[in-house]
Protein backbone atom coordinates (compact mmCIF):
# COMPACT_ATOMS: atom_id res chain seq x y z
CA UNK A 1 0.00 0.00 0.00
CA UNK A 2 1.55 3.15 -0.88
CA UNK A 3 0.89 6.20 1.19
CA UNK A 4 1.61 10.16 0.55
CA UNK A 5 4.88 9.61 1.70
CA UNK A 6 5.79 7.28 -0.50
CA UNK A 7 5.80 10.13 -3.66
CA UNK A 8 7.53 12.79 -1.37
CA UNK A 9 10.32 14.37 -4.07
CA UNK A 10 13.75 15.15 -1.56
CA UNK A 11 13.47 18.73 -0.25
CA UNK A 12 9.98 18.94 0.12
CA UNK A 13 9.72 17.20 3.60
CA UNK A 14 8.33 20.67 5.05
CA UNK A 15 5.56 21.12 3.07
CA UNK A 16 4.66 17.72 3.86
CA UNK A 17 4.69 18.01 7.50
CA UNK A 18 2.80 21.20 6.77
CA UNK A 19 0.18 18.88 5.37
CA UNK A 20 0.33 16.59 7.89
CA UNK A 21 -0.37 19.01 10.86
CA UNK A 22 -3.03 20.65 8.90
CA UNK A 23 -4.71 17.24 8.13
CA UNK A 24 -4.20 16.08 11.74
CA UNK A 25 -6.53 19.42 12.91
CA UNK A 26 -8.42 18.65 9.84
CA UNK A 27 -9.48 14.84 11.46
CA UNK A 28 -9.31 16.38 14.37
CA UNK A 29 -12.40 18.61 14.30
CA UNK A 30 -15.46 17.67 14.44
CA UNK A 31 -18.35 19.40 12.93
CA UNK A 32 -21.49 19.21 14.89
CA UNK A 33 -24.45 18.58 13.23
CA UNK A 34 -26.73 21.48 13.80
CA UNK A 35 -29.71 20.26 12.19
CA UNK A 36 -28.12 18.88 9.16
CA UNK A 37 -28.97 15.22 9.21
CA UNK A 38 -32.97 16.05 9.73
CA UNK A 39 -32.56 18.55 6.54
CA UNK A 40 -31.16 15.29 4.66
CA UNK A 41 -33.82 13.16 5.76
CA UNK A 42 -36.31 15.74 5.51
CA UNK A 43 -34.98 15.58 1.61
CA UNK A 44 -35.59 12.11 0.92
CA UNK A 45 -38.40 10.62 -1.32
CA UNK A 46 -41.41 9.66 0.83
CA UNK A 47 -41.21 5.66 1.48
CA UNK A 48 -43.31 3.65 -0.66
CA UNK A 49 -45.94 2.16 0.44
CA UNK A 50 -48.51 0.00 -0.75
CA UNK A 51 -52.25 1.59 -1.42
CA UNK A 52 -54.63 0.21 1.60
CA UNK A 53 -56.89 -1.41 -1.11
CA UNK A 54 -54.13 -3.42 -2.85
CA UNK A 55 -54.29 -6.37 -0.93
CA UNK A 56 -58.11 -7.41 -0.53
CA UNK A 57 -58.27 -6.33 -4.74
CA UNK A 58 -55.25 -8.79 -5.10
CA UNK A 59 -57.43 -11.65 -2.94
CA UNK A 60 -60.18 -10.84 -4.77
CA UNK A 61 -58.76 -11.33 -8.13
CA UNK A 62 -56.90 -14.20 -7.29
CA UNK A 63 -60.47 -15.86 -5.96
CA UNK A 64 -61.77 -14.53 -8.96
CA UNK A 65 -59.57 -16.51 -10.98
CA UNK A 66 -60.15 -19.90 -9.25
CA UNK A 67 -63.65 -19.33 -9.33
CA UNK A 68 -63.55 -18.68 -12.85
CA UNK A 69 -61.61 -21.69 -13.74
CA UNK A 70 -63.68 -24.03 -11.88
CA UNK A 71 -66.65 -22.94 -13.53
CA UNK A 72 -64.75 -23.27 -16.70
CA UNK A 73 -63.97 -26.73 -16.60
CA UNK A 74 -66.00 -28.04 -13.69
CA UNK A 75 -65.18 -31.73 -14.63
CA UNK A 76 -61.02 -31.07 -14.55
CA UNK A 77 -61.06 -29.61 -10.97
CA UNK A 78 -63.74 -32.12 -9.85
CA UNK A 79 -61.51 -34.70 -10.64
CA UNK A 80 -58.42 -32.81 -9.67
CA UNK A 81 -60.20 -32.88 -5.81
CA UNK A 82 -61.23 -36.55 -6.49
CA UNK A 83 -57.66 -37.42 -7.03
CA UNK A 84 -56.29 -35.26 -4.48
CA UNK A 85 -58.65 -37.13 -1.73
CA UNK A 86 -57.55 -40.19 -2.98
CA UNK A 87 -53.91 -39.82 -2.87
CA UNK A 88 -54.21 -38.35 1.12
CA UNK A 89 -56.88 -40.72 2.05
CA UNK A 90 -54.55 -43.26 0.80
CA UNK A 91 -51.86 -42.44 2.90
CA UNK A 92 -51.32 -44.54 5.97
CA UNK A 93 -50.47 -42.12 8.86
CA UNK A 94 -49.23 -42.83 11.88
CA UNK A 95 -49.72 -41.05 15.40
CA UNK A 96 -45.68 -40.62 15.10
CA UNK A 97 -45.95 -38.80 11.36
CA UNK A 98 -48.69 -37.07 13.07
CA UNK A 99 -46.64 -35.61 15.95
CA UNK A 100 -43.84 -34.84 13.91
CA UNK A 101 -45.92 -33.02 11.57
CA UNK A 102 -47.42 -30.30 14.69
CA UNK A 103 -43.90 -30.26 15.76
CA UNK A 104 -42.88 -28.68 12.17
CA UNK A 105 -45.86 -26.64 12.09
CA UNK A 106 -45.40 -25.35 15.79
CA UNK A 107 -41.85 -24.56 15.10
CA UNK A 108 -42.28 -23.04 11.77
CA UNK A 109 -45.29 -20.76 13.59
CA UNK A 110 -42.90 -19.88 16.10
CA UNK A 111 -39.75 -19.01 13.98
CA UNK A 112 -41.95 -16.96 11.62
CA UNK A 113 -43.50 -15.25 14.99
CA UNK A 114 -39.94 -14.38 16.48
CA UNK A 115 -38.90 -13.08 12.81
CA UNK A 116 -41.69 -10.66 12.76
CA UNK A 117 -41.30 -9.29 16.36
CA UNK A 118 -37.72 -8.75 15.65
CA UNK A 119 -38.22 -7.18 12.44
CA UNK A 120 -40.77 -4.41 14.49
CA UNK A 121 -38.29 -3.43 17.18
CA UNK B 1 -26.25 -1.21 26.89
CA UNK B 2 -26.87 -2.92 23.53
CA UNK B 3 -23.58 -2.64 20.75
CA UNK B 4 -24.27 0.06 18.18
CA UNK B 5 -25.10 -1.55 14.90
CA UNK B 6 -22.09 -1.31 12.49
CA UNK B 7 -22.44 0.71 9.38
CA UNK B 8 -23.00 -3.04 7.37
CA UNK B 9 -25.77 -3.54 9.47
CA UNK B 10 -27.21 -0.18 8.99
CA UNK B 11 -26.93 -0.62 5.23
CA UNK B 12 -28.75 -3.64 5.34
CA UNK B 13 -31.69 -2.30 7.20
CA UNK B 14 -31.87 0.36 4.41
CA UNK B 15 -31.62 -1.96 1.86
CA UNK B 16 -34.08 -4.49 2.71
CA UNK B 17 -36.25 -2.62 4.82
CA UNK B 18 -36.01 0.78 3.81
CA UNK B 19 -35.10 1.86 7.13
CA UNK B 20 -35.04 5.97 7.60
CA UNK B 21 -33.89 5.48 11.09
CA UNK B 22 -30.93 3.67 9.96
CA UNK B 23 -29.87 5.44 7.30
CA UNK B 24 -30.22 8.92 9.84
CA UNK B 25 -27.53 7.18 12.30
CA UNK B 26 -25.57 6.70 8.99
CA UNK B 27 -25.50 10.93 7.82
CA UNK B 28 -25.63 11.45 11.47
CA UNK B 29 -21.62 8.91 11.87
CA UNK B 30 -20.29 10.88 8.86
CA UNK B 31 -21.57 13.82 8.13
CA UNK B 32 -18.97 15.53 9.58
CA UNK B 33 -16.15 13.68 8.11
CA UNK B 34 -18.25 14.12 4.68
CA UNK B 35 -18.73 18.41 5.13
CA UNK B 36 -15.16 18.92 6.37
CA UNK B 37 -14.01 16.96 2.61
CA UNK B 38 -16.13 18.94 1.02
CA UNK B 39 -15.08 22.82 3.05
CA UNK B 40 -11.66 21.72 1.65
CA UNK B 41 -12.79 20.51 -1.58
CA UNK B 42 -14.70 24.08 -2.15
CA UNK B 43 -11.85 26.18 -0.23
CA UNK B 44 -14.28 27.32 2.77
CA UNK B 45 -16.77 27.84 0.79
CA UNK B 46 -19.42 26.53 3.88
CA UNK B 47 -23.10 26.94 2.12
CA UNK B 48 -21.54 24.98 -1.04
CA UNK B 49 -19.91 22.34 0.70
CA UNK B 50 -22.81 21.27 3.48
CA UNK B 51 -25.12 21.74 -0.40
CA UNK B 52 -22.85 19.56 -1.80
CA UNK B 53 -22.93 17.22 1.57
CA UNK B 54 -26.84 16.85 1.57
CA UNK B 55 -26.61 15.92 -2.25
CA UNK B 56 -23.61 13.16 -1.20
CA UNK B 57 -26.07 11.69 1.14
CA UNK B 58 -29.08 12.10 -1.26
CA UNK B 59 -27.28 9.86 -3.73
CA UNK B 60 -26.12 7.75 -1.34
CA UNK B 61 -29.15 6.82 -0.08
CA UNK B 62 -30.38 6.06 -3.84
CA UNK B 63 -27.89 4.26 -4.71
CA UNK B 64 -26.90 2.34 -2.06
CA UNK B 65 -28.13 -1.19 -3.41
CA UNK B 66 -25.23 -1.32 -5.51
CA UNK B 67 -22.78 -0.56 -2.51
CA UNK B 68 -20.46 -3.48 -2.44
CA UNK B 69 -18.72 -3.31 0.70
CA UNK B 70 -15.31 -3.80 -0.80
CA UNK B 71 -14.31 -0.32 0.25
CA UNK B 72 -15.34 1.21 2.94
CA UNK B 73 -18.37 3.36 3.26
CA UNK B 74 -16.56 6.37 4.52
CA UNK B 75 -14.45 6.12 1.18
CA UNK B 76 -17.83 5.46 -0.83
CA UNK B 77 -19.33 8.37 0.44
CA UNK B 78 -16.08 10.63 -0.31
CA UNK B 79 -16.21 9.28 -3.58
CA UNK B 80 -19.79 10.16 -4.41
CA UNK B 81 -18.79 14.23 -2.68
CA UNK B 82 -15.88 14.42 -4.95
CA UNK B 83 -17.90 13.64 -7.87
CA UNK B 84 -20.69 15.66 -6.71
CA UNK B 85 -17.67 18.34 -6.43
CA UNK B 86 -16.38 17.94 -9.86
CA UNK B 87 -20.00 18.22 -11.64
CA UNK B 88 -20.72 21.33 -9.81
CA UNK B 89 -17.33 22.69 -10.52
CA UNK B 90 -17.77 21.78 -13.74
CA UNK B 91 -21.01 23.86 -14.17
CA UNK B 92 -19.82 26.73 -12.37
CA UNK B 93 -16.08 26.73 -13.96
CA UNK B 94 -16.58 30.16 -15.55
CA UNK B 95 -17.63 32.07 -12.79
CA UNK B 96 -16.62 30.81 -9.27
CA UNK B 97 -13.10 29.05 -10.43
CA UNK B 98 -12.06 32.22 -12.64
CA UNK B 99 -12.94 35.06 -10.28
CA UNK B 100 -11.87 33.34 -7.32
CA UNK B 101 -8.47 32.15 -8.57
CA UNK B 102 -8.32 35.66 -9.90
CA UNK B 103 -9.25 37.15 -5.96
CA UNK B 104 -7.46 34.56 -4.34
CA UNK B 105 -4.18 35.26 -6.03
CA UNK B 106 -4.17 38.55 -5.74
CA UNK B 107 -5.23 38.57 -1.81
CA UNK B 108 -2.44 35.61 -1.34
CA UNK B 109 0.57 37.77 -2.93
CA UNK B 110 -0.08 40.49 -0.80
CA UNK B 111 -0.84 38.58 2.63
CA UNK B 112 1.53 35.57 2.49
CA UNK B 113 4.79 37.39 2.98
CA UNK B 114 3.84 38.94 6.57
CA UNK B 115 1.36 35.98 7.78
CA UNK B 116 3.57 33.53 7.29
CA UNK B 117 6.21 35.64 8.53
CA UNK B 118 4.27 36.55 11.59
CA UNK B 119 3.34 32.64 11.84
CA UNK B 120 6.68 31.72 13.04
CA UNK B 121 6.95 33.92 16.49
CA UNK B 122 3.33 33.57 17.05
CA UNK B 123 1.63 30.90 19.15
CA UNK B 124 -1.43 30.38 17.41
CA UNK B 125 0.69 29.53 15.05
CA UNK B 126 -1.72 26.25 14.31
CA UNK B 127 -4.61 29.05 13.19
CA UNK B 128 -2.06 31.22 11.13
CA UNK B 129 -1.23 27.38 8.91
CA UNK B 130 -4.83 26.62 8.65
CA UNK B 131 -5.41 30.50 7.13
CA UNK B 132 -2.52 30.12 5.12
CA UNK B 133 -3.46 26.79 3.94
CA UNK B 134 -6.68 26.97 2.81
CA UNK B 135 -5.39 30.09 0.57
CA UNK B 136 -2.75 27.68 -0.86
CA UNK B 137 -5.13 25.05 -1.63
CA UNK B 138 -7.48 27.34 -3.04
CA UNK B 139 -5.09 28.15 -5.86
CA UNK B 140 -4.88 24.56 -6.82
CA UNK B 141 -6.91 22.66 -9.82
CA UNK B 142 -9.89 21.02 -8.59
CA UNK B 143 -7.92 17.46 -9.24
CA UNK B 144 -4.96 18.52 -7.42
CA UNK B 145 -6.30 19.96 -4.24
CA UNK B 146 -8.83 16.59 -4.34
CA UNK B 147 -5.76 14.56 -4.66
CA UNK B 148 -4.18 16.22 -1.63
CA UNK B 149 -7.48 16.46 0.43
CA UNK B 150 -8.02 12.56 -0.35
CA UNK B 151 -4.66 11.33 0.47
CA UNK B 152 -3.81 14.07 3.29
CA UNK B 153 -6.92 15.14 5.15
CA UNK B 154 -8.66 11.86 4.57
CA UNK B 155 -5.69 9.81 4.84
CA UNK B 156 -6.11 7.76 1.96
CA UNK B 157 -3.59 5.47 0.29
CA UNK B 158 -2.97 6.20 -3.15
CA UNK B 159 -4.72 3.07 -4.28
CA UNK B 160 -7.72 4.19 -2.60
CA UNK B 161 -7.90 8.41 -3.43
CA UNK B 162 -7.40 6.92 -7.17
CA UNK B 163 -10.27 4.82 -6.73
CA UNK B 164 -12.42 7.63 -4.49
CA UNK B 165 -11.14 10.16 -7.78
CA UNK B 166 -12.07 7.57 -10.25
CA UNK B 167 -8.47 7.78 -11.80
CA UNK B 168 -4.84 5.69 -12.38
CA UNK B 169 -2.57 5.47 -9.36
CA UNK B 170 -0.33 7.66 -11.26
CA UNK B 171 -2.11 10.33 -12.24
CA UNK B 172 -2.98 10.57 -8.34
CA UNK B 173 0.87 10.60 -7.74
CA UNK B 174 1.24 13.62 -9.88
CA UNK B 175 -1.30 15.79 -8.97
CA UNK B 176 0.11 15.31 -5.84
CA UNK B 177 3.47 16.22 -6.48
CA UNK B 178 2.20 19.48 -8.67
CA UNK B 179 -0.29 20.48 -6.26
CA UNK B 180 2.89 20.32 -3.46
CA UNK B 181 5.46 22.55 -5.33
CA UNK B 182 2.66 24.70 -6.01
CA UNK B 183 2.42 24.53 -2.18
CA UNK B 184 5.76 25.09 -1.89
CA UNK B 185 5.91 28.34 -3.70
CA UNK B 186 2.59 29.74 -1.62
CA UNK B 187 3.60 28.96 1.67
CA UNK B 188 7.77 29.71 0.97
CA UNK B 189 7.28 32.02 4.39
CA UNK B 190 6.71 28.57 6.12
CA UNK B 191 9.92 27.37 4.86
CA UNK B 192 12.60 26.80 8.55
CA UNK B 193 15.35 28.40 7.78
Amino acid sequence: MSGPLQSRPDGDDWVDDLLRADAREHRDGYLDDDGFTARVMAALPAPATLPAWRKPALAALWAGAGIGIALALPGTVVDVAHEILRVILGQRVSLASIGTGLLVVGASAWTAAALALRRND
Amino acid sequence: MAHPLTDAQLIARVVVHDDRNAFSELVRRHQSAVRTTLRRLTAGNHALADDLAQETFMLAYRNLKSFRQEARFSTWLYRIATNAFFADARKRKEELLGDRDGELAAEEDDAAGETAEAARADPTRGASLRIDMDRALAVLSDAERAAIVQCYHNDLSHEEAAVVLNCPIGTVKTHILRAKAKLKARLAGWEPQ
